[in-house]
């Protein structure tokens, strides 16, 4: 510290204490005391300013850290005290600048080193990372977590080599190696050798799990490995013995069984009868050796073909039938990829109904009799697989016979309500999910169905009031304090409902605190850091630093993305919420009826939601919460760039969700938007790349050549050449420019399918390249109302006829109602449908 | 059904299997703490679609007073995977990684009392017995708790032939 006199340098050496004890109070009194007498002392009045900022006076904390380093520019504390600042604000890139100039005054401060590495493993700067660790090895090579430190940055900047060279050394210097197994030092030998498996040569990471083994107390990660490197050697029998004893130790892993069939050479797709053969008596040795093992029996219905299957099918759907195990179906659902086996199960399931009534037995041998549970399970069986095929009316009446025979069973409420869902009454769902939760109020599983089953009939009020009731009774905004607490199927879904409700701040609200609790996630780890190094947890440190890098990836952020997406382009479209999707197709004489009478609706809905806020403010003050300023999410519905904020979510799914089509799709929705052609058109080379075939694709092919086209002249000569370069990689070959004939070509490829999206993507093609004309209005509709033709039944559902309707309503088609009329005889319980 | 050690992929969705089950909940920092901390302890069960339908999240009691001994922060099976013996092959895998990797003598955990459900998959199943009784470990102050303890199983191959 500098130029003080003895007393305030011993007081300046205090308050620095306190800041390391957390004692902000009396360190900010200490700094009062010196500067009285010395009010321009620079790392005084910075540490001042960092015990503003724990006492949560932010704006003063930046003005003294700020004021301290104006007067003392070389001082690395306060540089250092900058960078803490920065730091405690997640701002990490003005961070690490300051503690890159405090590092540059005092090069060999072990606390700045220790914290500017932190930092950059944390923006993931593993360059620099490893530089930082270099130094702080070199400057205290006697510390563990230095060694560590440097290993590990080695590894993640992609030089496992280097790392395992560090831990040897390391592992030399070490000269009293516990007798018995210490778990740090084992997780650090097991550390070593997941490195040493990294660099691909496995013979080496063999000979060195030999060599540690007595030091590990991990023995089933270190026997997991074992087994794997035998595999990869190709050394078969030692392999099966190792996989043997791991299925030993855990009879319910598929990964060790997987092992076991690979080691025994029967680990390939394409078996042959007598390699089914081995591997189903293999699995009937396990089923043997180990009788409470799931996986040994549910195996075999994987790998089974024909007769054999229904064998397997048959003994394994009877015992579970039979014992009531209520995922029966879900667990065999998988199997329906494989339409013969969807067809076994089938004809296994329907035959026991029908002995079940007749004998009470499975069969009709009258051999055995079932208890009389079998009946229900069976009926439970049949209900859900008919609601698979979306043949409702069977689903219910089979799950109503179970219900008659128990009325109690939660579970078959829970069936009867998804089939009702499937079949488009939402809120006859919801009322079947309410009497199942009333049959078990303590359930919380069934409690949190319902409420998402309030959600999805857009009920918001009964959501509410439904979810909150397993909050704890301390809570002051029980709500919020679902969102605290990072349930992320209830923010999706609420938000989902908000937007269906075309309550687009409010949803936008939800699908942002999504994206919020992933930022949390993000900065969860940083603390991990140093802590990881310390414990020597490090196989499970560097598991973290890979999930954080994928985090986005994860489908909830995706499903929050694509939705918030979707509400700023609706925010853009229509910028004031006119011409909602119930106003298209009217009349403008209608419309001012309508909007009247929706202004009216708005004003009352106002006038009740502050009158409930005032009273829900009231209660939350009362017990200490916080109160929502924004209820509405008005902040995201007035934004002044929509796509600019859509782009924020489009990012991450573009670098970690790149392989899926839709990210693609959206991209070009805002690069069409934004009239940034050579970024849609980067867009749809994705798309195209990933589904040449995709319904949306087309259309948005169709708008492409037409926003070209409109462009003309004005497009920049290499804007064009890019665009003309990819012409042809885009339409097929067909460069004609022709978009009528490419459209006609299109629809013949959806009739072949028999997909209804495809006849959609069309009919919204054809009104496209002939805007405004009567006849490519007709046109299009009729293209839409060949959906009821035979060879469509398969993609006809819900959903696609719901999208249907909606297209012929943006059409401003006269022909909605007639449609509407056809749909609700395909889906008699739709109440979208209904009039 | 798969039952494995749980990695730090699985911690979201085992917080969204928790959120759904039960009424003690946690931040995902706390998921990651037990993970990063004793990445040995926590196992997962997996449907056929790799969706994970129940888990265990378990630690290491440091309390140096006493004997090592584990502990479950958390056990939940998704109602409608019931009857399949998820919990108990979730707590036999965790305990015998407390026992095999940290030398635990026994395990311990909190139930409500008046969580029927919790109690007789304890008690009944899983063979707990009562240790000690807490009062008010909920904030909330309605109904309390009762501690309960367990001498940790020794040997696997045992347990197997018992269950038999």
């Amino acid at each position: 510290m500098r130029e003080l006199p003895q007393k305030e340098a011993n007081l300046f050496k205090q308050i620095l204490k306190c800041y390391e004890n957390k004692q902000y109070k009396k360190g900010f009194k200490g700094a009062e005391q010196i500067l009285k007498k010395f009010p321009e002392h620079g790392e005084t009045l910075a540490l001042k300013g960092l015990f503003l900022n724990h006492l949560d006076k932010k704006e003063e904390a930046y003005e003294f850290v700020k004021k301290g380093l104006r007067h003392d520019l070389r001082s690395h504390v306060c540089w250092h005290v900058f960078g803490l600042l920065y730091r405690s604000d997640k701002n990490y890139e003005e961070a690490l600048k300051c503690y890159s100039q405090a590092l540059k005054i005092d090069k060999e401060n072990l606390q700045i080193l220790r914290d500017y590495s932190l930092l950059q493993v944390q923006t993931r700067n593993y360059e620099g990372f490893a530089e930082t660790r270099h130094i702080l090895l070199e400057l205290r090579p006697q510390n563990r977590q230095f060694w560590i430190g440097l290993a590990i940055a080695y590894h993640m900047m992609g030089k496992p080599d280097l790392g395992i060279k560090v831990l040897t050394t390391y592992e030399e210097t070490l000269k009293d190696i516990p007798t018995k197994p210490d778990y740090e030092h084992s997780e650090m030998l097991l550390y070593h050798n997941s490195m040493l498996e990294e660099t691909g040569d496995i013979q080496a990471a063999l000979d060195h799990l030999d060599t540690i083994e007595k030091h590990v107390c991990d023995q089933k990660a270190l026997q997991e490995k074992r087994a794997k490197y035998f595999l990869a050697l190709g050394r078969q029998e030692d392999a099966e013995k190792a996989y043997r004893a791991m299925v030993a130790r855990n009879p319910d892993n598929f990964a060790y069984i997987d092992g076991l069939r690979s080691s025994m050479g029967l680990g390939h797709d394409n078996l042959s009868t007598d390699e089914e053969a081995k591997l189903l008596d293999l699995f009937k040795e396990l089923q043997k050796e180990y009788p409470r093992s799931n996986a040994a029996k549910r195996l075999p219905l994987r790998f089974a073909t024909g007769d054999a299957f229904v064998k397997v099918a048959d003994e394994y759907m009877r015992n579970n039938l039979r014992k009531g195990v209520p995922s029966l179906f879900v667990n065999m659902k998988t199997l329906y990829t494989n339409k013969e086996k969807a067809q076994a199960v089938e004809k296994l399931a329907l035959s026991y109904l029908t002995a079940l009534d007749k004998t009470k037995g499975f069969d009709n041998s009258g051999s055995a009799v079932e208890p009389p549970t079998a009946l229900l399970w069976t009926l439970y069986f049949v209900a859900q697989h008919y609601d698979f095929k979306r043949q409702s009316n069977e689903a219910l009446s089979h799950i109503n016979r179970a219900i008659e025979h128990t009325p109690t069973l939660v579970e078959l409420y829970m069936t009867k309500g998804r089939i009702l869902k499937h079949a488009g009454d939402y809120v006859q769902a919801m009322d079947v999910l309410n009497e199942a939760r009333e049959l078990d109020l303590q359930d919380r599983f069934i409690n949190s169905k319902c409420s998402k089953y309030m959600l999805r009939a857009d009920k918001m009020a009964e959501a509410e009031k439904t979810v909150v009731m397993f909050a704890r009774a301390d809570i002051a905004d029980p709500l919020n304090d679902l969102v605290d607490m990072q349930a992320m199927w209830f923010i999706l879904e609420t938000g989902e409902s908000h937007l269906r409700q075309n309550q687009l701040g409010r949803a936008l609200k939800r699908f942002h605190q999504v994206e919020k609790l992933f930022a949390d996630f993000t900065e969860d780890q940083f603390d991990f850091h140093m802590y990881c190094l310390r414990k020597m947890t490090l196989r499970a440190y560097i598991s973290l630093l890979k999930l954080e890098d994928q985090l986005r990836s994860h489908q909830y952020f995706v499903r929050a993305a694509q939705n918030a997406v979707q509400c700023y382009i609706t925010l853009f479209d229509k910028p004031d919420g006119a011409d909602s999707e119930e106003m298209e197709g009217m009349t403008e004489g209608e419309k001012k009826k309508f909007r009247n009478k929706q202004r009216k609706a708005e004003l009352k809905a106002q006038k009740e939601a502050e009158e409930k806020k005032a009273q829900a403010v009231q209660e939350i003050t009362k017990k200490g919460g916080k109160v929502d300023e924004d209820p509405e999410g008005l902040k995201y519905s007035k934004t002044e760039d929509p796509l600019g904020e859509a782009l924020k979510f489009l990012k991450p799914l573009q670098e970690l969700a790149a392989d899926r089509v839709e990210t693609h799709l959206m991209g070009f929705e805002l690069y069409i938007r934004k009239n940034k052609l050579l970024l849609a058109l980067k867009s749809l080379l994705k798309s195209n790349k990933i589904d040449a075939n995709n319904a949306t694709l087309h259309e948005q092919l169709v708008r492409f050549a037409l926003a070209v086209q409109k462009a003309g002249s004005s497009l920049k000569p290499a804007v064009k050449s890019v665009i003309d370069k990819h012409w042809d990689t885009l339409f097929q070959g067909k460069a004609t420019k022709d978009l009528k004939a490419f459209t006609a070509g299109f629809l013949e490829t959806s009739k072949t399918l028999g997909s209804v999206p495809h006849l959609i993507s069309a009919a919204i093609a054809v009104s496209l390249i002939e805007p405004g004309t009567e006849k490519s209005k007709a046109e299009a509709e009729a293209i839409i109302f060949s959906i009821a033709e035979e060879k469509y039944t398969d993609t006809r559902s819900l959903e696609n006829v719901l999208v249907a309707q909606k297209t012929l309503k943006s059409l401003r088609s006269s022909r909605v109602q007639e449609f509407r009329i056809k749909a609700a005889l395909w889906f008699p319980k739709a109440t979208v449908f209904q009039s | 059904m798969n039952i494995r050690e749980a990695t730090l992929d699985d911690m979201i969705p085992m917080q969204n299997c928790n959120l759904h089950n039960l009424p003690e909940n946690y931040q995902m920092k706390y998921y990651f703490y037990h993970s990063l901390t004793w990445p040995q302890l926590s196992y997962v069960a997996e449907d056929e679609k790799g969706r994970i339908i129940g888990y265990v999240l378990a630690k290491l009691e440091e309390d140096p007073a006493a004997e090592p001994h584990g502990h479950i922060t958390s056990l939940s099976v998704m109602r409608t995977y019931r009857r399949l013996g998820v919990a108990e092959k979730l707590m036999t895998q965790s305990q015998n990684a407390m026992r095999d990797v940290f030398n635990c003598k026994f395990v311990s955990l909190h139930v409500r009392k008046s969580n029927r459900a919790a109690l007789q998959l304890y008690r009944d199943t899983l063979k707990f017995t009562v240790q000690d009784i807490e009062k008010k470990y909920y904030a909330d102050g309605t109904g309390y708790l009762e501690l309960w303890e367990l001498e940790c199983v020794q040997d696997v191959k045992n347990k197997e032939d018992e269950m038999q």
